[in-house]
């Protein structure tokens, strides 16, 4: 866990999984594993539904004013798709046009654990996909110079 | 006979008078005998304090002379009266008449004796017979500084002082006693009595050290790094040596091993031995033994498990060998059950291995087998002990039943455990264990000796070439688990075998952090299968299973010194040294540990490896592991990581288990002896906090309590309305297990049967006599693990504001829960639950804290002010109080009484004065009504409380009552659901918190 912010965003926010109808919550337990962490740049921001959202907001304000930052990264996974939204917009609505966005989506792979209660039972893994959001927010250059088309976030 | 009017008993001749400010009575007592130390018998000190005053001078007297007091008691009636002193008690002492001349005998004996103290200072040195001011200085050192006269006598007292000191001193000064070979005796010497883990002297130079169950252990750095080593847990890499850790070896047919292990342990706590997984030997299963069939009431403690996976060659072959790995608190106990249990007798007979084993030394040169049978033997010897020292020579090792064939061994500190945490774990281990080389010529060295006489047994092992495959297999299986981010995204308790090097050879200069290397990225399509799929089983052989291969590779070790001879003698220094075939060939086994599994929050968290490889290698691979930059925790850190993780430690949280039992006992008597030091003012009185047992848990009384409490009057309250999901899946949770059970084993259908049974009929009839209630009026307090029950528990625990409409919708369903309550409190009425507590907002549970159900005016009071609301404890009255001051003062009134009749019995005293042993602020007896006894009703204790860094906030761990928990739960509102009121042993304060039971 290297930072608070890549706590699976997540967590909690599906009760049920797709397909669970298939597994006997008697045979099994259904364990998730955290999503897969990926090397982190500095300008990199994970949005999560448990820290306060101005605090998020607060943070990236920072990281673009006086962190000295050009551009920033917002990843949101699954409900956390709306906030990483939210965020952005602000973020672009607070910048007096000097802010522009460019948004990906993707499609993350999560991995569930299938722990058995019986002895006869062997543990299994299932995979199912969640989508995510790499939001990139930069600096426009006041002379019109475009700033590199290619999305780093990906 | 005359009459002496100026004759007070209490003025000697000497003019040596007592008069003390009495103000206290031992300060008093004290001053006397400091008084009395050098006179002699028959001198005696009145006391002058008005109050004690006839008392004292009995007192006193008992003490003179005998005969002097006869004759005093004699002319009792000769004394005269006297006018002088208006205090008529004092007078009423004073002898009428005088015998002068007995009188005059007996102070010409009393002047004899003073002018003898004073003239033979009995421990007194020579130099004190001079006056001050003929002292002068190195008078001791010598002698002719001294006058003349004094001269012979100051010889011969320096020749007895130097005679004395002869004795007394040490005979070896400091350089010869840190000689290596002396220092390794007297470090033999001292873990005689403790076992010392093989990283103990560097431990020692940076740790604080405790005793503990017969170990020697690291208790916490000496330096700060309490939150440093949180922050390696999470973000870097924490090390534990955690060989002390006890495994013993069960060998015997698979059959036989299960059905003797089956009544240990029960299905209903989890998977046990059998399960598939771990019987393959893929994973590592952990369960909580039980006393044979004695399922829930008496458990003896977790352990973990591990299966040696059946080679490829002998994939049919009955015979298995089984790991059980215990706390060595429980060692003991687990012993003698599984003793019982597999019917050995307790004599040792010596099996197969371990003959194989001698027969194998013997074809060496012989030289070594000596050395060999002084290891851990022979503790005189100059030679380094490897593995457990206090054995004694006569204790068995291994067991042998006759009947099943099964065969005990106890490998205590033959094989070795360090425990790497965190998710940087990966990149450490790649770079300390690398997968041994290969030999290319086998023919060639399969013949060759080691250089101690010893077969290489890797050179026949390279022989056959499915066991190359496999190590080959089994390092490309290493390279990957790198590319994984934390050791989390595998599935728990994976093993992984494998063969390295001697991790020595290649330690870097400096110590520096070892980091993924993203540069090589390792095929991600592989890395991906693997987290998802896991180990296979046939990559969790290792050698290290193998008792010869062990003994072989921890004798061949080359020593440090010889390893740092050949690299001083390379051509380039600095360069890798190359030992070809001499080199080690350690078998070693990874051990994947899951971290938190349970619960919502940080899952995962605290995941690493165990590494386990033979004695005698420890601190080659501790150095090197240190060189990897990894932080090392001791006790302290194993608390914490266990305390984040929500789990109970042993044997702190297991107050059912004997172990846990005595250590309750042992802290608590800690804890009081140290609150006893503390002055009165400056420790808290429980009594006015209402606290009855700030030191313990009283979990006896609490259950009974809550047992009385709800026979006599019911738990029907309102009946919890639950979720319909919940109930639906407990109908089939109930109709799935029975259909379980129809294919289990008949013993075990026997066991679970009559609980089963109950719960089809509690829709009846709900209070049917349980066989369990019988066995629970024994008066023992046991932990729910029945994980049925506990899920069903946890979902009743959520607060169902979400779910508030489905709730109204289905309320036919809510009598059938009622059935679950009432049969859960019939069928475990002494049970308690581990929780987890989290404070809504403010407050720091800790140990010991009570946990209480929040009244109806409370939860409405929250609900109004959810911010700031906390209820507070009105203050206690302390009835014990007044009775402590009337005790004091009686004790200062009575104690020259007491002088008299024994010298100096504290003890005696208070026993014969008052019936209890009162302590200030502390509950004198035993505990009753321990559930009402504050404004709330109780329901549980905090086992352990802290801030916790990985929430953020205070966190606790603790049990509650089952009984009281349905009760709670039965009268709170769906929203308001789980909700408790903790406070802290010394303090008024309720807090509020959330309670969650994560299976």
């Amino acid at each position: 866990m290297a930072d608070r912010a890549t706590v699976a965003p997540q967590l909690g926010s599906q009760p049920a999984l797709e397909g669970a109808a298939d597994m006997d919550p008697v045979e099994y337990t259904l364990r998730k594993r955290l999503p897969r962490k990926l090397p982190r740049r500095k300008n990199d921001v994970y949005v999560n539904m448990k820290t306060d959202f101005r605090a998020q907001l607060g943070r990236c304000q920072k990281m673009l004013e006086s962190g000295g930052f050009r551009e920033i990264c917002i990843h949101g996974l699954g409900l956390a798709i709306n906030r990483a939204i939210n965020i952005a917009l602000q973020l672009q609505a607070a910048g007096f046009g000097a802010l522009q966005l460019a948004a990906n989506t993707s499609t993350v792979e999560l991995v569930d654990d299938l722990e058995p209660e019986l002895e006869e039972g062997e543990s299994a893994t299932r995979t199912r996909n969640n989508s995510a959001i790499h939001i990139r927010v930069f600096l426009v250059l006041p002379q019109g110079e475009k700033a590199e088309a290619v999305n780093p976030c990906n | 006979m005359f009459k002496i009017f100026d004759f007070n008993f209490g003025k000697e001749p000497g003019g040596i008078e007592l008069r003390p400010a009495m103000s206290g009575i031992n300060r008093k007592e004290k001053k006397y005998a400091k008084k009395m130390r050098n006179q002699p018998s028959n001198v005696i000190f009145p006391s002058s304090d008005p109050g004690a005053g006839k008392s004292g001078i009995e007192s006193i007297e008992s003490q003179s002379d005998s005969d002097c007091r006869n004759q005093q008691n004699g002319s009792h009636g000769a004394y005269c009266h006297q006018s002088q002193g208006s205090d008529r008690k004092h007078l009423e002492n004073v002898p009428r008449f005088l015998n002068a001349k007995d009188f005059a005998q007996y102070r010409a004996a009393e002047i004899n004796a003073m002018l003898k103290a004073v003239t033979h200072k009995s421990n007194s040195q020579f130099l004190q017979s001079l006056p001050p001011h003929f002292r002068r200085r190195a008078m001791s050192k010598n002698v002719k500084r001294l006058p003349r006269r004094l001269r012979e006598i100051a010889n011969k007292e320096m020749e007895k002082i130097a005679h004395l000191k002869k004795e007394q001193s040490k005979s070896k000064s400091r350089k010869a006693r840190r000689r290596h070979g002396n220092l390794l005796l007297e470090f033999n010497r001292r873990q005689r009595k403790n076992i010392w883990l093989e990283t103990h002297i560097w431990h020692a130079k940076r740790y604080h050290m405790v005793k503990k169950w017969g170990y020697c252990l690291a208790n916490k750095p000496t330096g700060k790094s309490y939150r440093a080593c949180y922050r390696a847990m999470t973000q870097q890499c924490l090390l534990q040596d955690l060989s002390f850790y006890c495994c013993l070896e069960l060998n015997g047919t698979q059959d036989n091993l299960l059905k003797v292990l089956a009544p240990l342990s029960s299905r209903e706590a989890g998977t046990t031995f059998a399960s598939v997984d771990c019987l393959s030997g893929k994973r590592q299963g952990s369960l909580v033994l039980y006393k044979a069939e004695q399922y829930p009431e008496k458990p003896l403690g977790p352990i973990t498990f591990l299966w040696r996976p059946r080679a490829v060659s002998e994939i049919h072959a009955e015979n298995r060998q089984l790991w059980i790995w215990a706390h060595p608190a429980l060692k003991m106990d687990l012993l003698t059950e599984l003793h019982l249990a597999c019917q050995c007798s307790d004599d040792p007979i010596p099996e197969a291995a371990q003959i194989d084993c001698r027969t194998l030394t013997q074809r060496g040169t012989g030289l070594k087998r000596k050395l060999e049978d002084k290891v851990g033997e022979e503790v005189i010897a100059k030679k380094k002990i490897i593995g457990n020292s206090t054995r004694a020579e006569s204790k068995p090792e291994s067991w042998v039943s006759l009947t099943t064939g099964i065969v005990i061994i106890d490998l205590t500190m033959e094989i070795l455990r360090y425990r790497l945490i965190g998710p940087l774990s990966h990149s450490a281990m790649l770079e300390v264990l690398q997968p041994a080389t290969v030999m290319e010529n086998c023919e060639v060295t399969g013949e060759v000796m080691g250089a101690r006489g010893l077969p290489f047994w890797w050179s026949q092992y390279c022989k056959k070439p499915e066991d190359l495959a496999l190590h080959n297999r089994q390092g490309n299986f290493l390279q990957l688990l790198s590319g994984l981010a934390s050791p989390a995204e595998i599935s728990a308790g994976s093993v992984l075998g494998l063969t390295v090097r001697d991790p020595r050879l290649n330690i870097p200069e400096n110590r520096t952090r070892a980091l993924p290397d993203a540069s090589q990225l390792k095929d991600l399509e592989k890395v991906k299968e693997l987290s998802l799929k896991g180990l296979p089983a046939e990559c969790a052989q290792s050698q290290i299973w193998d008792q010869n291969v062990r003994n072989i590779v921890t004798e061949t070790k080359i020593s440090e010194q010889e390893l740092n001879q050949m690299k001083s003698k390379l051509l380039v220094p600095g360069s890798p040294l190359n030992l070809g075939p001499q080199e080690s060939k350690i078998p070693i086994l990874l051990v994947q540990q899951p971290g938190k599994m349970s619960g919502k929050e940080h899952i995962g968290w605290g995941s690493g490896w165990d590494i386990l490889f033979p004695k005698g290698w420890g601190m080659a691979f501790w150095i090197s592991l240190i060189y990897r930059g990894v932080r090392v925790g001791g006790l302290q850190e194993g608390v914490k990581h266990s305390q984040y993780q929500g789990i109970p430690r042993f044997p702190d949280d297991f107050p059912d288990c004997p172990a846990g039992i005595r250590h309750i006992e042992e802290t608590e008597k800690e804890l009081i002896d140290k609150y006893k030091r503390y002055p009165p003012a400056k420790r808290p009185n429980y009594i006015h906090y209402g606290t009855m047992t700030p030191f313990r848990c009283p979990w006896q009384q609490l259950v009974e309590e809550w047992e009385g409490k709800s026979k006599a009057h019911g738990l029907s309250g309102k009946e919890p309305e639950l979720k319909p999901e919940v109930q639906i899946s407990t109908k089939n949770l109930v109709g799935v297990h029975e259909r379980e059970t129809c294919m289990q084993s008949p013993e075990e259908d026997k066991l679970s049967d009559p609980e089963e049974q109950m719960e089809e009929d509690s829709v009846v009839q709900p209070k049917i006599p349980n066989p369990k209630d019988i066995l629970a009026e024994s008066g023992h307090v046991s932990i729910l693990r029945n994980r049925r029950l506990l899920k069903q528990l946890s979902a009743w625990c959520r607060p169902t504001s979400s779910r508030g409409q489905q709730t109204k919708q289905c309320s036919q369903s809510v009598q059938m829960t009622t059935d679950a309550v009432d049969s859960s409190i019939s069928s475990y009425p002494r049970f308690l639950v581990w929780v987890r507590l989290l404070p809504l907002k403010k407050g720091c549970p800790i140990a010991n804290a009570t946990i209480c159900i929040p009244s109806e005016e409370d939860l409405q009071l929250q609900a109004s002010d959810p911010k700031n609301y906390a209820p507070q404890e009105p203050k206690h009255r302390d009835p014990f109080k007044h009775q402590i001051k009337i005790l004091k003062g009686r004790k200062k009134r009575a104690l020259p009484e007491d002088q008299k009749s024994s010298s100096g019995g504290q003890d005696a005293k208070s026993s014969a004065n008052c019936p209890k042993n009162l302590t200030l602020g502390l509950w004198p007896d035993q505990p009753q009504d321990v559930i009402s006894h504050c404004s709330r009703l109780t329901i549980g204790y905090v086992s352990q409380g802290d801030f916790s860094l990985n929430v953020g906030r205070g966190e606790a761990l603790g049990f509650v009552s089952l009984l009281g928990l349905l009760h709670m739960l039965s009268n709170q509102p769906g929203d308001k659901r789980g909700l408790v009121l903790v406070r802290n042993p010394a303090s008024l304060q309720y807090r509020l918190a959330r309670i969650n039971i994560e299976v």
